[in-house]
């Protein structure tokens, strides 16, 4: 009795091993079939499946040599799903969805869906015609009341797509649709231009996770946390995408980079401190983006304000305009990229470089110690007391400069602005903080990197317009200039985008006033990133758009003229 | 017998929903103490397009525009219809999604469980039957230095080794990039598994190595075992007739009482190799304040800890005549 009761338990472990390993590929294949059956079948059948399975597996591996797919590493998991009402595609684009409009490689608007839009003279109303050809991944027409649906849905989804603007979207007939805005806000044309459209029928709770749109690509499979397999879409209007099969990978950074060592990827997002190695088979891909990152300074001084929620309120050196610009003279950009970035970006002088509605006027030499040190003596500040660091009406010339502790970059930017700033006798302390703390502590009270970049000018508008009681990241140091205020509600109350971008510019510098640096320079914009990709060196993945704030998804924006250029 | 049997289950039973009564308030008081806003970490780099308005739209949707202890209140209701609510980060049920984590997790588990438990059982008889030979203290050197080692250290020296040097294995993924779980074959799984299985197993062997070793010095000690040597039976037939017996037991205990470890190893295995499991919606969960998917975590790892145990409980009653019939019911 006892010898065979202890048998049992030598042979437990194993027994259920087998169960796990066995039964569960089992009750994959043929649910239900697992309960009340003999175990030693289940086992037996279990096996015969693998058996079979592995042998099929490996038959198809070997009828496809040539890259039938292209593998790519640049992020782009969405955990919630690929709903584009909460907010799916609005960096980047939205792959398997189209968008009434689009932004070519130049950034301008271009028609996608549409084939006419407009802005009523109340510039309340867009009235927009859409292609009557188009049909969805499943064949089923699009209609202006997907159209509709899409822009209703989405303003009440409560997802990451800010539509409050939108009164009502309405659908004329099957072709023409009517976008009701609640206020004048040109910048809503955005979301005509990043906002993919679902159809009504499918859509719903789930519908993230099997998106159907009228994009280049359908989502095929998606092994969550793992990879994503996307096929053309045989129904799209557009140009058919010469490469018909894409994988994603979404393992972490570490591991996408040793799958390209290993020859498993063909487009790979890495940071710009690994840029300059060499993988084998790749070539290096350099795209120019608005990613930039900067100094926000504080514009009022300490009076012990505190915001709403408690958060102190200005600095007393950051408030003086001699110290900001002071500090834009002085660093030197260049030096910057080159040390910082490894080289890969550019100056900054604004929030919105290079972009349509950047305004040129605002340049300026850098690394002028020379003039910022002038600057600073006519606005009193003198070093008396000969620690190197000036001082006015007892306040001396020094401020920390926090950055996200986790952001090296960041970090890296922090100490060279220090060092850059010592010369003069401004003494900026770098500190890295957490994102927490920064938001419900920092915010106002101290210089802090961050970093910005959009393809829409609203970004220029929260980060410069009168903020109020409780900004958070919009404008959070509490800058106001009437005039430039005065541009920005104007430009956003334009009649078409083409009419607000003198507005957009003035804004920055209207030859007397402004947000630049000869103005309040309520920032010290430091560098634009380039974004780096290797890429396959038998790729042409055609002319990249200048990317916004975030490295990798972008670079899909044109995917479908991507093309294979070796046989 | 019978008797015993079910008053001992119904004890558990209820010891399981007080626990989990316990863990879930606890959890609950936690996470709502946390300082990350899971509104912040769900807009991310869209912040600036974010009015406060949308912002309090984001919270009703999750229901987070209520005070803590009516989250409380709803959530509790919900479980106790068996309802963990929805996951914020993934948008859907958090029964499916542990539930489609889990699985993958399962076979990690699973391979890792069964082969620190034979390995460390086989080496533990030898350490202790052959205490203080050149094996024993091969054997236990190597037990000390992997109790003393982290998971993740140990996981990113195999693949730096083995995946990145050798290119021996994968370096991420449950299966090839671009096939289908169907048509992944079983080698490829397997081959997928090793690394994240090997790690947990080797830092899992240590504590059961150790265990069985002391247990077997214990049983070559016993006047039984030198009662059988006097009648002259060698060393392996006093391990096989007396030893294993005796030591067997606690071994198994221990084993399923280790489920705890072999699920917090997990979570970091997983991190290390890219694996999508369990453990992985773990780590995502808790830095984007998902309190839904966390809690729904918690509370599955409770109750799988708790059936570990109470199967090892219960194996000791099953294997053991003196414990089930001596004894009360209440172990």
């Amino acid at each position: 009795m006892q010898t065979f009761r202890f048998v049992t338990v030598m042979s437990f472990p194993r027994k259920r091993e087998s169960r796990e390993i066995f039964g569960f590929r089992v009750a994959l294949c043929f649910p239900g079939m697992t309960s009340g059956s003999p175990i030693r079948m289940i086992i037996c059948m279990g096996l015969c499946v693998l058996l079979l399975a592995a042998g099929c597996g490996r038959q198809q591996q070997q009828s496809h040599p040539l890259p039938a797919s292209l593998t790519l590493a640049v992020g782009g998991e969405n955990p919630e799903g690929y709903d584009p009402t909460l907010g799916w595609g609005s960096y980047g684009n939205p792959l398997f969805h189209s968008t009434l409009l689009r932004r070519d490689a130049d950034l301008n608007i271009v028609p996608d869906l549409a084939t006419t839009w407009q802005l009523a003279a109340d510039r309340l109303t867009w009235t927009v015609t859409i292609r009557p050809d188009v049909v969805f991944a499943d064949g089923s027409p699009l209609t202006a009341r997907d159209v509709a649906y899409t822009f209703n849905t989405a303003a009440v989804a409560g997802g990451v797509l800010d539509l409050a603007n939108l009164e009502k979207a309405e659908a004329l007939d099957d072709i023409t649709v009517q976008l009701r805005l609640k206020q004048p806000d040109i910048t809503f044309i955005h979301y005509l231009i990043t906002l993919g459209i679902v159809p009504e029928r499918l859509h719903g709770p789930g519908y993230g996770r099997r998106p159907v749109g009228s994009g280049p690509y359908k989502l095929v499979r998606w092994d969550e946390g793992q990879q994503m397999v996307v096929e053309a879409n045989p129904y799209y209007y557009g140009v058919q995408p010469a490469i018909k099969r894409l994988i994603f990978l979404f393992s972490g950074e570490d591991a996408a980079l040793a799958a390209a060592r290993a020859g498993k990827v063909d487009v790979l997002s890495v940071p710009s401190s690994l840029a300059t190695r060499e993988i084998p088979g790749m070539k290096l891909h350099v795209v120019k983006s608005v990613d930039n990152r900067g100094l926000m300074f504080p514009c009022l001084p300490d009076t012990g304000a505190k915001t709403p929620h408690g958060l102190a309120v200005g600095n007393d050196v950051t408030a003086d305009v001699a110290i900001r610009r002071a500090v834009n003279l002085t660093i030197n950009r260049q030096a910057l990229v080159n040390g910082v970035l490894e080289g890969f970006g550019r100056p900054a002088y604004g929030p919105v470089d290079d972009l349509p509605w950047d305004n040129p006027a605002i340049r300026f030499k850098d690394n002028d110690t020379e003039k910022a040190g002038i600057l600073l003596t006519e606005a009193g500040w003198l070093d008396v007391d000969g620690d190197g660091v000036r001082e006015k009406d007892g306040i001396k010339a020094e401020f920390p400069i926090v950055y996200n502790a986790t952001d090296s970059l960041r970090q890296g930017l922090a100490l060279a602005v220090s060092d850059m700033l010592r010369p003069v006798g401004i003494r900026a302390v770098p500190r890295g903080e957490n994102w927490d703390r920064i938001k419900n502590e920092l915010v106002h009270s101290t210089v802090v990197v961050f970093g910005f970049g959009g393809h829409s000018p609203l970004e220029m508008y929260k980060l410069f317009h009168s903020p109020g009681p409780e900004p958070s990241y919009w404008n959070g140091g509490f800058y106001t200039n009437g005039v430039v205020d005065g541009y920005l509600d104007q430009a956003r109350a334009a009649a078409s985008f083409a009419d607000s971008i003198p507005l957009w510019q003035k804004a920055q510098w209207d030859g007397q006033t402004g947000f630049a640096v000869a103005g309040d320079a309520p920032w010290a914009w430091l560098v634009n990133l380039n974004h780096t990709y290797f890429i396959n060196q038998c790729l042409d993945v055609g002319r990249s758009q200048m990317e916004p704030h975030g490295h990798g998804w972008p670079i899909t924006a044109n995917i479908n003229e991507w093309q294979w250029t070796c046989e | 017998m019978h008797l015993h049997l079910t008053k001992f289950l119904l004890t558990k039973t209820l010891r399981l929903v007080l626990l989990v009564a316990a863990v879930a308030s606890l959890s609950f008081v936690l996470v709502s103490r946390s300082p990350i806003d899971p509104v912040d970490a769900y807009v991310g780099a869209a912040i600036m397009k974010i009015s406060p308005e949308q912002r309090e739209m984001i919270r009703e949707r999750w229901g987070l525009d209520q005070p803590p202890l009516a989250r409380f209140a709803r959530w509790a209701a919900q479980l106790a219809r068996g309802d963990l609510g929805v996951s914020t980060i993934f948008n859907e049920p958090v029964t499916s999604v542990i539930a489609k984590r889990f699985i993958t997790s399962l076979w990690l588990m699973a391979l890792a469980w069964s082969f620190s438990g034979l390995l460390g059982f086989v080496l533990g008889l030898i350490a202790g039957a052959r205490e203080d030979s050149p094996a024993d203290r091969l054997i236990r050197l190597y037990a000390y230095t992997m109790a003393a080692t982290p998971t993740f250290w140990v996981g990113m020296m195999l693949l730096m080794v083995f995946s990145v040097y050798l290119g021996w294995t994968p370096v991420c993924c449950a299966w090839p990039p671009g096939l289908s779980i169907e048509q992944a074959t079983l080698g490829q799984r397997l081959h997928h598994l090793l690394l994240p299985a090997l790690t947990l197993s080797l830092i899992g062997v240590a504590q059961i190595t150790l265990h069985t070793r002391q247990k077997t010095v214990e049983a070559m000690h016993s006047d039984y075992a030198i009662f059988a040597r006097a009648q002259g039976e060698s060393t392996l037939g006093i391990v096989c007739r007396q030893v294993l017996r005796n030591v067997a037991l606690p071994a198994v205990t221990l084993q399923f009482a280790s489920l705890g470890e072999l699920f917090g190893g997990a979570v970091l295995a997983e991190q290390v190799f890219s694996y999508p499991g369990l453990g992985r919606a773990t780590v995502e969960a808790g830095i984007r304040g998902d309190v839904p998917l966390l809690l729904g975590i918690v509370l599955f790892s409770t109750v799988f800890v708790f059936t570990g145990n109470t199967v090892a409980d219960l194996l000791y009653r099953l294997v053991d005549p003196r414990m089930g019939e001596g004894q009360g019911g209440t172990a």
